[in-house]
C-alpha cells in the first residue's frame, strides 16, 4: 500500500513534469498576450507530426527528431501568431480565440492529411528496462523528463530574469500600458515570447510522444486542454503556478486512476478544478493577482 | 422446479420480441482511392440471413456527430441472401458509426462502429469496464 | 428531397440548437464551452424514457428541458463570480463532469425482451421512437425546423423587448446594468437556465434522430464548435449563430469541391474573416444597419 503511494507519486510527478511545460508554454502566452491560444497543442502536434514523418520517410536520431520537433512547432506557432494574435493585439480577445480555433481545425486536418494513419510510432526516448530502486520501478525515461523539464524551467527563469529581454516581458506581464509608454516593443515581445511558449511547448511534446512511443492527431486536443488545466490549477498567469499546477495535477491523476480508474481520474481533475474555480478562482498558488 | 419452468415460459414468450431485431456485419475492403471503401454487408434476423431489405447506409463520427456529412449510399443485393454491397466513401481513416437504415420486412436503424484503416475496417471491441492499472 | 440533403438540413438544423444555446450566453457576456452537457442530458433523458418506459416525445421533450435547466443552474450557481477565461474553463471542466457521468452510466432495463438502456462507453442504442410511430426522416426534418422556428420565434419577440436589451447591457457593461436596478445574478441564473433547456431541447432532437447516443458525442469539439459557430456567424441576431452553422456545414461540407481539405478552407476563411469582421459576420453593426435599410 505504501509501497504502492510511492510508486504513484513518482509517476504523477512524471507525467506532471510534463504538464508542467505546457502549462508553463501557455502560460506564457496568456499572461503576456492575455489571450487564450487554443492551437497551442495543435502546434505542438504539428511539431511532433512534422518529426514523425521525417522518421517515417527518412529515418532520424533521437536529437535530429527533437530539433525537428521543435522547429515545426515555433513555425506553428509563428503562423498562429500572425494570423490570429497579431492582428486582434489591440482589438477583442475572443474574436482572437476563435481564429485560433479556426486555425487548430486547419493544424489537425493538415496533420492528418499528410499521415492518415490514426496512429503512428514514434521513437521511443529510451530504450531498455526501468530501474529499480527498492521495491520502485522507475522508467529512465521518468528520469530524463524530470530532468529536462528542470533545466528548461531554469533556462526559461534565466531568460525572465537575467536578460534584458525578460525584464522587458516583466514590466509587459504587470503593467502592459505603462511598458508600452516606456518604450517597449509590445509587437516584438509578444512575437518572441510565443516563440519561447512554442519551444517549451514542443519539448513537452517531444518528451510525451517519445516516451509514450505513439502520436496520435488527438495530441493537439489533449495538450491544450492539460496545459490550461494546470495552468489554471496552479494560478492563472503565474509561471511557477503553472509548473506547480502541472505537477499538482500529475499527482491527481495518478493516485485517482490507481484508486478508481481512468474515468474517476479524469473527473477528479475537472471536479477539483471547478470546485478551486467557485471557491478560489485565482488558484491555489496565487495570491492576489486578478483575473482579466 | 415450477419457478424455473415459469421462467423458461416467460423467456419462450418474449424470445420472438427481442429475436425479431435485425443485426448485422460488416466487411469493408480499402479501394485505393481516399477513403472509399467497399463494403459488404451481411443482415441477419435471429441467426437467418434477412434477404429483401432496403438498406440505406450512411456514416458519422463518435466524435463531433453531426459535422461529418457523408453521402447516403443505397446498398445492392449481393450474391447471397441477406448479404447486400455499398461503397462508403469517408473523410478520414479512423473510427466512424457505419449507420444501416432498414427498409423493408424490418424498419430498423443498426450503428456499427468499425475502425477503418488503409486495409479495410475492424469491428471495434470495446470493452464494459476498463481495467484497473 | 434526397437523403444526403434531408441529412446535411437535419444536421444544420439540430446544430443550431447548440449554437443558439451558446449564443444566448454570449450576449450576456459569458463565454461557455460546455452547453454540449446539456444537449447530452437532453439526448439521454427522452432516450431514456421513449425508449425504456414508452413516453411519448413531446413529454419527454419536456422533461428533458426541465432537466437541462436544472443541470445548467447547478454550474451556473457556484459560477455566478466568475468571468471570462474562468468562467469558460468552470463549463468546460462541468460538461466534461457530466460526460463522464454518462460515461459511467449503466442504467438497462428490458423491454419487449431486448435489454435497452445506456451501457457506459458503450451507448445507448434502440431509441426507436421514429420507428415505433412511423416518422420519416423527411418528417422529421420538418420537426425539428418547426420547433427552431417556435424558438426563433420566441429569441426574435424577446430581442425587440425590454427583456432583449436588459439582457444584452449585461453583456455589454454589467455594473450600469446593476446600478440602473438589474437583478443581474437572477437574470444571468435565468439565462443559464434558459440555454440548458434550448441545448437539451437539441439534444431530444438528436437522440431520436440518430436512435443511438454515446458519451463520446458531448465531448469538447462539440462546445467549442458551437460556441465558434455562433462568434463567427454573429452576435447582432438570433440568425447570428444559424449562419455559423450553415457556413460550416452547409456551404462548406455541402461542396465536393473541398473534399478532404474542408477543415482547412473553413479554418483559414474564419481565421481571415475575423481579422475584419472580429465581432462575425452579422455583427450588431450590420443588424442595426440591415434594419434601418430594411424598415
Amino acid at each position: 500500500m505504501f509501497v504502492d503511494l510511492i510508486q504513484n507519486t513518482l509517476d504523477g510527478l512524471t507525467s506532471g513534469a510534463a504538464y508542467a511545460l505546457l502549462a508553463v508554454g501557455f502560460t506564457l502566452i496568456f499572461g503576456v498576450l492575455r489571450r487564450v491560444n487554443l492551437s497551442y497543442g495543435p502546434a505542438i502536434m504539428f511539431g511532433c507530426y512534422a518529426a514523425t514523418w521525417f522518421h517515417v520517410h527518412f529515418q532520424g536520431g533521437l536529437l535530429l527528431l527533437a530539433v525537428i520537433t521543435i522547429a515545426g512547432t515555433v513555425l506553428a506557432g509563428a503562423y498562429v501568431e500572425r494570423l490570429c494574435f497579431a492582428p486582434h493585439r489591440d482589438g477583442s480577445a475572443i474574436a482572437a480565440m476563435v481564429a485560433s480555433f479556426a486555425l487548430w481545425m486547419q493544424l489537425e486536418e493538415l496533420a492528418i492529411l499528410a499521415m492518415p494513419k490514426h496512429l503512428y510510432a514514434f521513437p521511443a526516448l529510451y530504450e531498455g528496462r526501468p530501474l529499480a530502486l527498492g521495491p520502485f520501478s522507475l522508467r529512465v525515461e521518468a528520469l530524463l523528463m524530470l530532468l529536462v523539464t528542470v533545466a528548461t524551467c531554469v533556462a526559461l527563469h534565466r531568460l525572465l530574469y537575467r536578460s534584458r529581454f525578460g525584464l522587458a516581458v516583466r514590466a509587459v506581464i504587470e503593467q502592459p500600458v505603462a511598458a508600452q509608454l516606456a518604450g517597449i516593443d509590445l509587437p516584438g515581445i509578444f512575437v518572441r515570447i510565443f516563440a519561447v511558449a512554442s519551444l517549451v511547448g514542443a519539448i513537452a511534446g517531444y518528451l510525451i510522444v517519445s516516451s509514450s512511443e505513439q502520436v496520435t492527431p488527438m495530441l493537439g486536443m489533449w495538450s491544450t486542454l492539460k496545459g490550461m488545466l494546470a495552468m489554471m490549477l496552479g494560478g492563472l498567469g503565474s509561471l511557477p503556478g503553472a509548473v506547480l499546477g502541472g505537477l499538482a495535477l500529475g499527482l491527481i491523476e495518478a493516485h485517482s486512476q490507481w484508486f478508481f480508474g481512468p474515468q474517476v481520474r479524469d473527473l477528479t481533475a475537472y471536479l477539483l478544478l471547478f470546485i478551486l474555480l467557485a471557491l478560489r478562482p485565482s488558484g491555489l498558488w496565487t495570491t492576489t493577482r486578478s483575473a482579466s | 422446479m415450477a419457478k424455473s419452468a415459469l421462467f423458461l415460459i416467460l423467456a419462450l414468450a418474449s424470445l420472438p420480441a427481442a429475436a425479431q431485431r435485425a443485426q448485422a456485419e460488416l466487411e469493408c475492403r480499402f479501394t485505393g482511392t481516399d477513403f472509399v471503401y467497399d463494403c459488404l454487408i451481411r443482415l441477419k434476423r435471429a441467426g437467418e440471413p434477412l434477404p429483401g431489405a432496403s438498406i440505406t447506409v450512411g456514416a458519422d463520427m463518435p466524435s463531433m456527430p453531426m459535422a461529418h456529412n457523408i453521402r447516403p449510399v443505397k446498398a445492392k443485393p449481393g450474391k447471397n441472401p441477406g448479404e447486400y454491397l455499398a461503397r462508403l466513401d469517408l473523410e478520414m481513416r479512423g473510427e466512424w458509426a457505419v449507420k444501416l437504415r432498414l427498409a423493408g420486412p424490418v424498419k430498423d436503424q443498426l450503428i456499427l462502429h468499425y475502425d477503418f484503416d488503409e486495409k479495410g475496417a475492424r469491428p471495434v471491441i470495446r470493452s464494459g469496464r476498463l481495467p484497473r492499472k | 428531397m434526397d437523403d444526403y440533403t434531408i441529412g446535411v438540413l437535419t444536421n444544420i438544423g439540430l446544430f443550431s440548437f447548440l449554437a443558439l444555446s451558446a449564443y444566448l450566453l454570449l450576449i450576456t457576456g459569458e463565454m461557455s464551452f460546455g452547453q454540449q452537457a446539456f444537449f447530452g442530458i437532453g439526448a439521454y433523458c427522452a432516450g431514456i424514457l421513449t425508449a425504456m418506459y414508452g413516453v411519448s416525445l413531446p413529454l419527454a421533450a419536456i422533461a428533458a428541458m426541465a432537466l437541462g435547466a436544472l443541470a445548467a443552474l447547478l454550474v451556473g450557481l457556484p459560477t455566478l463570480r466568475l468571468k471570462g477565461l474562468y468562467f469558460a474553463m468552470a463549463t468546460l471542466a462541468a460538461a466534461e463532469m457530466i460526460r463522464i457521468l454518462f460515461e459511467l452510466l449503466h442504467f438497462q432495463r428490458t423491454v419487449e425482451g431486448e435489454l435497452l438502456g445506456p451501457d457506459g462507453t458503450q451507448g445507448f442504442r434502440g431509441i426507436r421512437w421514429v420507428f415505433e410511430s412511423g416518422v420519416e426522416p423527411l418528417h422529421y426534418l420538418a420537426l425539428i425546423y418547426v420547433v427552431l422556428a417556435v424558438v426563433l420565434g420566441l429569441f426574435a419577440w424577446i430581442e425587440r423587448s425590454r427583456l432583449g436589451a436588459t439582457l444584452r447591457s449585461l453583456g455589454q457593461d454589467p455594473e450600469l446594468a446593476a446600478s440602473l436596478g438589474v437583478d443581474v445574478n437572477r437574470l444571468k441564473l435565468g439565462v443559464a437556465a434558459a440555454a440548458g433547456a434550448l441545448a437539451a431541447l437539441g439534444g431530444v432532437l438528436y437522440a431520436h434522430h440518430n436512435t443511438y447516443i454515446e458519451p463520446r458525442n458531448f465531448d469538447i469539439m462539440l462546445g467549442i464548435h458551437s460556441l465558434a459557430y455562433a462568434l463567427i456567424g454573429g452576435l447582432g441576431t438570433t440568425f447570428g449563430p444559424l449562419l455559423g452553422v450553415v457556413v460550416d456545414i452547409g456551404l462548406v461540407e455541402g461542396s465536393r469541391v473541398f473534399e478532404g481539405y474542408r477543415m482547412i478552407v473553413f479554418g483559414g476563411l474564419v481565421a481571415v474573416l475575423l481579422v475584419f469582421r472580429p465581432r462575425g459576420l452579422l455583427d450588431e453593426r450590420v443588424v442595426h444597419w440591415l434594419r434601418a435599410r430594411f424598415s
